[in-house]
């Protein structure tokens, strides 16, 4: 299936009503992890601050969000995913295109960990470096008492991985906005650079670099 | 416009008025000089052609589908559906027709005013956009055309160049028909990125515009060019199809536990909006452009999303919401379902697949034709042997379920599938009978075969031989040589005592 990958400037503007200046820049940000992590959770705690126990997996699995930094109001897309191992081959359809991937896991589960480390090597054969932007996410911050994964062990691997890492409780609301915002901020940062880098170039040339990417991705 | 009384004043031939085919009848301008029957006539030939296409299509997967249905011992609910929205394809194919033909005559009745009114610039505008590249008329990408035109009126000035760049790019298409599928889409793409970045750059258009007028783009280029790049021949579009429709029905016997699907079809609510859902993903294919297939893969996911609030009573999920569009297509096994992706793919507005919601569950309906396609026993909690001999169809794992799969069926079908499931039952006896008396007569065989061959046995063992009779025996009788030599026999004497 060929689709427009890499980081690719959506052109159209904000379509959620409640975004009051229609933001220019979208991004897609894709949940990726095993099942029960708390993917669904962390998403819906920042977009509805809200936590709700009883729900175990709640909300619905697409949402809009707007955030408005110093320089600019952007538009996060979050594509939430099913985490159900059998899903996991045709799963890579979900990531394509994608500007940020969260790579979430249960800092109490040490093998949600190791699955985070697939979805990254399978991330790396599908991105460049410069055209995804990812962050390790360790979630459950509130049963740390539990924990499996120390901070040191995963912030070690992102390192050596060049990924952002950080960890967050979904349950007690610890971390949430700031790990979105850092996203956000990531973004507009890595946009920025590029809009730099290219500055001298027409779009023209922009095109022909996505549409080369193109044809590289259809081989894989 | 007062047109019927400025056509009144033209003076015409009387040999201009009789229709161009010489049946006697008056011709009409509006109908190229034909009468209104020879018109229709003329109109339905090419009409025809292209409902022939759809029908034949139409007619083949059924005949698949039965064929396929013949085979199988159990015939399914889901297989059933998919019978009647063939149906209703072809009733909907004709319905069409008819409204088409009104609307042809409408339209072509202007057009012919066209000669009276040539002064008329508007007018003119109107029949370019009508006859563009294809010559052919047809009336649908006809009143697409205007919509697009009065669309872009408001946009003055730069509705100006975006019809004339829309214009040249299916002049330019036209000459890639040669071309491979995935270089016309290539060509597509880059013309909506050049013609957004325009807009966006050289236009002025505010975004929000940007967004609507790439969407009546999209809509006016690929009402055009549907025909042509839709499963085209040069591609396995087709054979993919219906590998994946015969794979859909090869799993025909999936049930909703098989996949974790968190929606109950015995609530009448939930298999309300299951119906609807899976009316929708059906209805994608009837669609031309690529944003309207999206608005039916969309609206389908959203009924998915409500049978699933309504049977788990919380807000569904990612989790929740892939396997339930998985049982969808599965029950829906829509058509071409392929070709349909492909074609989104290829030439959608690539800003609509890339972000939006369209754009989610787009890629959630790719992840389920993928998943589909690899299915296989793991993922289904089953065993190897049990999956091989559902997928063989030697047993069927619906027998214990029938009741949680009758639930969504009206009375009629759940006698139906009754009484099937009686025959199916008098026909194992009847096998059984069948059995017990080939053996019957088996044993009778070997029987006889043994009795016959017991008797063969001795007869060897003791063979009968008739020997000469002995004589000194036979002499007994015959002559009673020593006769005389015997005693004389003994006398009865009184004794006095
Ligand atoms: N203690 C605790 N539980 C959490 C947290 N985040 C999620 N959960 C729970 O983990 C379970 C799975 O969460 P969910 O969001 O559905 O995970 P997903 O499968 O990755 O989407 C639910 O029962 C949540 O209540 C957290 O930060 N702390
Ligand atoms: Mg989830
Ligand atoms: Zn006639």
């Amino acid at each position: 299936m060929a689709q427009r990958t890499g980081w690719t400037e959506q052109a159209s503007s904000c379509r959620d009503a409640s975004c009051p200046k229609g933001s220019s820049h979208i991004f897609k940000v894709v949940l990726l992890g095993s099942s029960s992590v708390g993917k669904t959770s962390l998403a819906y705690r920042y977009v509805k601050k809200d936590f709700q126990d009883s729900l175990p997996t709640v909300g619905c699995s697409f949402f809009n969000q707007c955030v408005t930094l110093d320089a600019a109001t952007i538009k996060l897309e979050i594509w939430d995913t099913a985490g159900q191992e059998k899903y996991h081959s045709v799963c890579h359809l979900y990531y394509r295109g994608a500007n940020a991937a969260l790579l979430v896991y249960d800092i109490t589960k040490k093998e949600s960990l190791e699955k985070a480390k697939v979805w990254l090597s399978e991330l790396e054969k599908e991105f460049l470096q410069d055209e995804i932007i990812i962050i390790l996410v360790g979630n459950k911050l509130d049963l740390s008492e539990e924990r499996e994964v120390t901070v040191q062990e995963a912030k070690e691997f992102a390192k050596t991985k060049c990924i952002l890492h950080m960890e967050t409780s979904a349950k007690s609301d610890v971390q949430v906005t700031e790990l979105f915002m850092t996203l956000a901020c990531e973004l507009l940062k890595r946009k920025e650079e590029q809009l730099q880098a290219t500055h001298w170039k027409k779009s023209r040339i922009n095109l022909q670099e996505t549409t080369s990417h193109r044809a590289k991705c259809c081989q894989i | 416009m007062s047109l019927k009384s400025e056509r009144r004043g033209i003076h015409v031939d009387q040999s201009e008025l009789l229709c161009k085919k010489g049946c006697g009848y008056y011709g009409n301008p509006g109908w190229q000089g034909f009468c209104s029957k020879c018109w229709r006539e003329e109109y339905q030939k090419a009409r025809q052609k292209q409902i022939q296409e759809d029908w034949e299509l139409a007619e083949r997967l059924q005949r698949e589908e039965e064929e396929a249905y013949a085979s199988t011992q159990h015939p399914q609910g889901a297989q059933s559906l998919t019978f009647s929205k063939f149906e209703e394809k072809k009733t909907n194919e004709k319905s069409r027709k008819v409204t088409t033909v009104k609307k042809f005559f409408g339209a072509s009745s202007r057009a012919g005013s066209k000669k009276v009114l040539a002064g008329k610039l508007r007018e003119v505008q109107e029949t370019k956009a009508a006859s563009p590249i294809s010559r052919q008329v047809s009336v649908e990408t006809d009143r697409v055309s205007k919509d697009f035109i009065e669309f872009l009126k408001p946009y003055h000035k730069a509705g100006q160049e975006i019809y004339k760049q829309c214009k040249l790019f299916l002049e330019a298409m036209h000459h890639k028909r040669e071309l491979s599928i995935e270089e016309q889409s290539e060509y597509t793409q880059d013309f909506y990125q050049n013609v957004a970045d325009k807009l966006h750059a050289r236009w002025k258009v505010p975004p929000e515009k940007v967004e609507m007028a790439m969407d009546q783009i999209e809509k006016y280029i690929m009402t055009r060019l549907y025909k042509h790049v839709f499963c085209p021949e040069t591609t396995e579009d087709e054979k993919k199809d219906l590998a994946v429709q015969r794979r859909i029905r090869a799993l025909h016997w999936v049930t909703p536990q098989m996949l974790c699907v968190p929606v109950n079809e015995e609530i009448p609510e939930v298999s309300d909006v299951v119906v609807k859902a899976i009316t929708d993903i059906i209805e994608m294919d009837s669609k031309r452009v690529p944003r309207d297939k999206l608005a039916c893969i969309t609206s389908c996911s959203k009924h998915i999303f409500t049978a699933i609030r309504t049977t788990k009573d919380e807000p569904a999920s990612a989790d929740d919401f892939l396997p339930t569009l998985i049982y969808i297509v599965l029950k829906g096994n829509p058509p071409r379902l392929q070709s349909n992706i492909q074609y989104i793919t290829r030439f959608c507005n690539p800003s609509r697949l890339m972000t939006g919601e369209d754009g989610y569950y787009f890629t959630n309906l790719c992840c389920a034709v993928a998943f589909i396609e690899k299915l296989d026993a793991q993922s289904l909690n089953l065993s190897q042997e049990d999956f091989d001999r559902y997928m063989s169809g030697q047993a069927s794992p619906k027998k214990q379920e029938a009741e949680n799969w009758s639930a969504d069926m009206c009375v009629g079908v759940r006698q139906m599938y009754r009484n099937l499931d009686l025959l199916s039952q008098l026909n194992e006896q009847q096998e059984r009978i069948m059995n017990e008396a080939k053996k019957l007569e088996r044993d009778l065989i070997d029987w006889t075969d043994g009795v016959a061959k017991e008797v063969q046995e001795i007869v060897e063992k003791y063979p009968l031989e008739i020997k000469p009779p002995n004589p000194a025996l036979a002499a007994i009788d015959s002559e009673n040589v020593e006769n005389d030599k015997l005693p004389p026999p003994l006398q009865p004497q009184v004794y006095a005592g």
